[in-house]
Parts: structure tokens; C-alpha cells; sequence
């Protein structure tokens, strides 16, 4: 079945707002949504969420701090699933708990080495 | 802690107490301002709000770990070590702490269950602080020991946003150049120190329990977070007064009328027309086991106030309420703190008691106290005595006036259930609340 990668992409400014009553809901229908995933087979990794600052290396050689985007657009988190067809992808990332921020699906090549 | 997925096993879904991260956030900013100084509030807050994103992101992937607490512990100490290193603050700070590990042992201490009322105890002091105003001792209550964000700080006030933010931030600066400690008052502060963190969480708890205000879930909590400080204060020898306890049965009392005040659908529910068997019995006796360990003489307003709440509480419905008891705890009340809510509700009273007449002049005494503006339950009270006077022409003008003044939609939809009432009960007067019903004026 084909992979697919969702790439979460959100502001920091608007996690930094948040109270910890918020954070605690999402942790908990996150929680839900990942262990839903992993026993019915669909969510292949929970991934991780990525630090915000980083390195940019270009290839002449220069290294500049991050971020590498406007901040709405960098990538804060990703996981990795399995699904029939990039609809039926959408249609799992559409059932994602709404905690701000856009996701991007996009299809593994998976390019077949014979 | 439960092992990440890709070897297969899927993480136990995560349990954690409700409130645990509200909670743990006004530990870790009390514990850890206590070992960083009150400068460093700022600092703090910062490492504390990482570590419970830290949390969210990875507890959501790989369950909630077996010592939650020490986790996001050990998160914002290192942001804040991390950030002393690259500040260079770092002498100043260490110069107060020695070294950091005498700094974890005495922070580790701190973190121990028992110790914990004790550092939130102190933080109460300072937010309380004589150099804040009032307004701004609430609002740095609700931001640090309650855990609420500013956008809450802001919806629970009913300010903007801006004005919440602005309010938190002038405080914490204010404290910060006060170089104050995070210390319990002297003996010799202490009655007038206690007095402040009283009335604040009196506000506080008023914020949360004003029927005016509608309803929504934030407002419990308010409630919910004053007692649970009050009951810490009541819980910790040397704080402990008869003030203090009576202060937690006075919350305790009225919150367990807090379910039976909005009914299934969502509208407020006035006192007289509360479903009694929805009032919480076990949180009653609290109120009243808090109450008896008060006694002192002369009581102050908030054992007057508990008694009355009280005897509302332990009257089976209206007529069985003993009104004349209310009205004596109300004189008294008065007699300490000349409110024109006090006055208000003992016109009620003294209307129940049969003296319509003397209720009503009351009320109309007060129409033109500038709290009374804008004041809703005021007209409401003036429309009920009517009614109890047998003069329900005159109950539908008071609601009217009522229900043309209201703004909110569930101050609206109360008066139109009373008019509507009203008109079910005496059809004589139908077409005068009819018309009241769809928000004309008279």
C-alpha cells in the first residue's frame, strides 16, 4: 500500500499563547487520534515534532541559522502513514485533530529497485 | 514510559488527572521562582510553557511517561539552565544558588507532594503584593497559580486581550523591581497580607460564580481554582484563621448550588427557581464542617456571607427558607460594608418575610447607585416582589424594563421566561407581556 508523509506545518507564535488547559485537551485527542493509528495499522510512525531553530547549508559552503521559511510555514511536526490513494490519504488527514497550522500529504515515490 | 511505535507496540492511551498541566504549570513557576528570584519570572514562565509543548508533542506520540511531573521538571530546568548559560546571567544567578546541584537539591526538596503548598503559598503572597493593585493581583493570581493563559485571564475579567496582557506585564515588572522574595509575610505583615490574598480570592471566586455573566466553562473553573487555594490556606498551620475558613465555606457553599444554576438547556437558573435536588449535598456538609471550625467574634462579612449562603443551602425551597435569620446576617453585613447588593438581596428577604412594601422602597433607594446600573437582577428583584404582592401588571413593567436594558442573549432569554411566566400565571395581563416577549418597549 502506498506511504504517505504528513507534514505539519504551523506558527510558534500561536503555541506560545496557548494556556495549559488547551495543551492538555490536545495532548489527549492527539494521544487518542495516534493510538487509534498505531492499533488499527494505518499510522506507520507517530514521527516526531522538529525543533524550531536549525541550520541552513548552501552548497557553496555557507551555514546560516535558521528558519528557512516565513515561521507560518515551517514545518513543526510529521508522522507517516498508509493509505489506498492520496484521496484516501486526505481523507485520514482531514479525521487530524484541529490544533491549528496546515498539513501537507504528500505520496513516498517509492520507486521499486527490480 | 511506553515504548515508541516502529517495534509495534501502540502507546497506552494517555491517562493524566484532569487539570494536571494547569496545575503542574503554577508548581514549576512557584517552585521555580522561589529558587531563581522573582526577577526571573519571566524566565520561568518561558522554560515552563516549553516544557508542557515538549509534553503535548511527546506524550501524544508515545503515551504519558511514569512520572509526568518529573518530566517536564527536568525540561524546564534545562531550558532554564540553557538560558542562563547563553544570557550570561549566569553569576548573578548562581551567585544566589552557590552551585546547581545545591540549587536541584533544594528544588527537588521543594517538589516533594508535601512541600508543594508551601512554595504556592508564597507565590499567593506575591501576587497579592501591596505594590499591585488589585486588578493586577487578580489578574497575576489567575496567570501563575491558576495557570490561565492571558486569553483566559482576558475572557474570565470579560477585558480585552490587550488590557489582560498589559495588566499581567506591568505587574511582573513592578515585582521584579521591588526585588521582593518569594517569602510568607512576617508576623507583624501577616493579618494585613492575608487580608489581600482573602479578598482576592473572594473576587476571584465572585468572577466566576456572577450569575449576570452567563455561563460558560471558564467561569467554573474560576470557581474551582479559588476554593482549591483556599483550601490550601485553610490547610497550612499559621495561615489558617477563621477568616480564611470562612472564606472556603462560603465557596463551598454556593458551589454546590454552582450545576443547578444553569438548566439542560444552557440558560441561568435564578436562585427561587433552582431544582433543589441538583444542589450537591456532600459539598453542603463541607461548607458547613469549614463553618463550624470558624467561629470567632465579631465575624467578618465572610462568615456573614457563609451563613447566609448556608441557610440557602439547608432550606428544603423558598417558603422553608428562614428569612428572618438572612435578613438579621444582612443588617449586619450592611452595618460592616454598606453595599447596595447587600441591600438588594435583603429587600428580598424582608419581602419574603411578608414585608413587600418596605422591600420594595428598598430597592427603589438603590435604583440610582451608580453599581446599579446596568444592573439587571436589580429589576428582576423589583418585578418578583410584585409578583409577590399580587401586582403582576407592575412585575411586567420591572421585567420589561429589565429585558429592554439586557444585552446578553442569556440575560434576554431569563427575562423572556419570566414574562412568559408571568402571562401563563395572570392571562389578564397577557397583552402587555406579549409584547414585552418580543423585546418591545413599553
Amino acid at each position: 500500500m502506498p506511504k504517505f508523509m504528513f507534514l505539519q506545518r504551523s506558527g510558534e507564535e500561536c503555541a506560545k499563547e496557548r494556556s495549559p488547559k488547551e495543551m492538555q485537551q490536545s495532548m489527549q485527542v492527539w494521544g487518542a487520534w495516534m493510538s487509534e493509528g498505531l492499533s488499527a495499522g494505518w499510522l506507520l510512525d507517530p514521527g516526531d515534532a522538529l525543533q524550531p531553530g536549525g541550520k541552513v547549508l548552501q552548497r557553496d559552503g555557507t551555514v546560516t541559522d535558521g528558519p528557512f521559511a516565513e515561521s507560518k510555514e515551517l514545518v513543526g511536526g510529521y508522522c507517516m502513514i498508509e493509505a489506498e490513494d492520496l484521496e484516501a490519504a486526505t481523507a485520514r488527514a482531514l479525521s487530524m485533530p484541529d490544533t491549528g497550522g496546515v498539513v501537507e500529504i504528500r505520496q513516498l515515490a517509492g520507486h521499486s529497485m527490480e | 514510559m511506553t515504548s515508541p511505535n516502529p517495534e509495534g507496540r501502540p502507546p497506552e492511551p494517555p491517562q493524566l488527572v484532569e487539570h494536571f498541566f494547569r496545575h503542574e504549570s503554577a508548581i514549576l513557576v512557584s517552585v521555580l521562582t522561589r529558587a531563581f528570584g522573582v526577577h526571573s519570572l519571566d524566565l520561568v514562565e518561558d522554560a515552563v510553557q516549553e516544557a508542557l509543548l515538549a509534553a503535548v508533542q511527546a506524550w501524544s506520540r508515545r503515551g504519558v511517561p511514569d512520572n509526568p511531573a518529573g518530566w517536564i521538571y527536568r525540561v524546564a530546568r534545562n531550558r532554564i539552565l540553557d538560558t542562563i548559560r547563553r544570557q550570561k546571567i549566569h553569576q548573578r544567578v548562581t551567585a544566589q544558588l552557590n552551585s546547581v546541584e545545591a540549587f536541584e537539591s533544594r528544588v527537588e526538596e521543594w517538589l516533594q507532594e508535601e512541600r508543594l503548598p508551601d512554595s504556592l503559598l508564597r507565590m499567593m503572597f506575591v501576587c497579592c503584593h501591596p505594590t499591585l493593585d488589585r486588578r493586577s493581583q487578580i489578574a497575576l493570581t489567575l496567570k501563575i497559580l491558576c495557570g490561565f493563559s492571558v486569553a483566559e485571564v482576558a475572557r474570565a475579567l470579560l477585558i480585552s486581550r490587550e488590557a489582560a496582557k498589559k495588566r499581567v506585564q506591568r505587574a511582573k515588572k513592578t515585582l521584579a523591581a521591588t526585588q521582593i522574595q518569594l517569602e510568607l509575610p512576617s508576623s507583624g505583615e501577616l493579618p494585613a497580607r492575608l487580608e489581600a490574598v482573602h479578598d482576592v480570592l473572594y473576587l476571584l471566586f465572585n468572577e466566576g460564580y456572577s450569575s449576570t455573566l452567563g455561563h460558560e466553562p471558564l467561569r467554573d473553573d474560576l470557581c474551582e481554582e479559588a476554593a482549591r487555594l483556599s483550601h490550601m490556606l485553610c490547610e497550612y498551620s499559621g495561615l489558617s484563621t477563621p477568616e480564611s475558613r470562612a472564606l472556603l465555606a462560603l465557596m463551598l457553599a454556593h458551589a454546590a448550588r454552582l450545576e443547578a444554576r444553569v438548566d439542560s438547556g444552557g440558560n441561568v437558573v435564578l436562585l427561587e427557581d433552582q431544582d433543589r435536588s441538583r444542589w450537591d449535598r456532600p459539598l453542603i456538609h463541607h461548607a458547613q464542617q469549614w463553618f463550624e471550625r470558624s467561629k470567632t467574634d465579631p465575624p467578618s462579612r465572610f462568615h456573614l456571607e457563609a451563613g447566609i449562603a448556608l441557610t440557602h443551602s439547608l432550606a428544603t425551597n423558598i417558603d422553608d427558607t428562614d428569612w428572618q435569620l438572612i435578613v438579621q446576617l444582612y443588617d449586619r453585613l450592611i452595618a460592616l460594608h454598606d453595599s447596595p447588593v447587600y441591600i438588594l438581596n435583603r429587600a428580598v428577604a424582608r419581602a419574603e418575610l411578608g414585608d413587600v412594601e418596605l422591600g420594595l422602597a428598598e430597592l427603589m433607594s438603590i435604583r440610582n447607585h451608580s453599581q446599579m446600573r446596568h444592573y439587571i437582577l436589580l429589576d428582576c428583584a423589583i418585578g418578583r416582589l410584585h409578583e409577590r404582592a399580587g401586582n403582576p401588571d407592575a412585575a411586567a413593567t420591572a421585567y420589561t424594563a429589565a429585558r429592554s436594558a439586557a444585552t446578553a442573549p442569556h440575560e434576554q432569554a431569563l427575562l423572556d421566561r419570566k414574562l412568559a411566566r408571568l402571562t401563563a400565571e395572570a392571562p389578564a395581563i397577557c397583552s402587555v407581556a406579549a409584547r414585552a416577549v418580543q423585546g418591545e418597549k413599553i
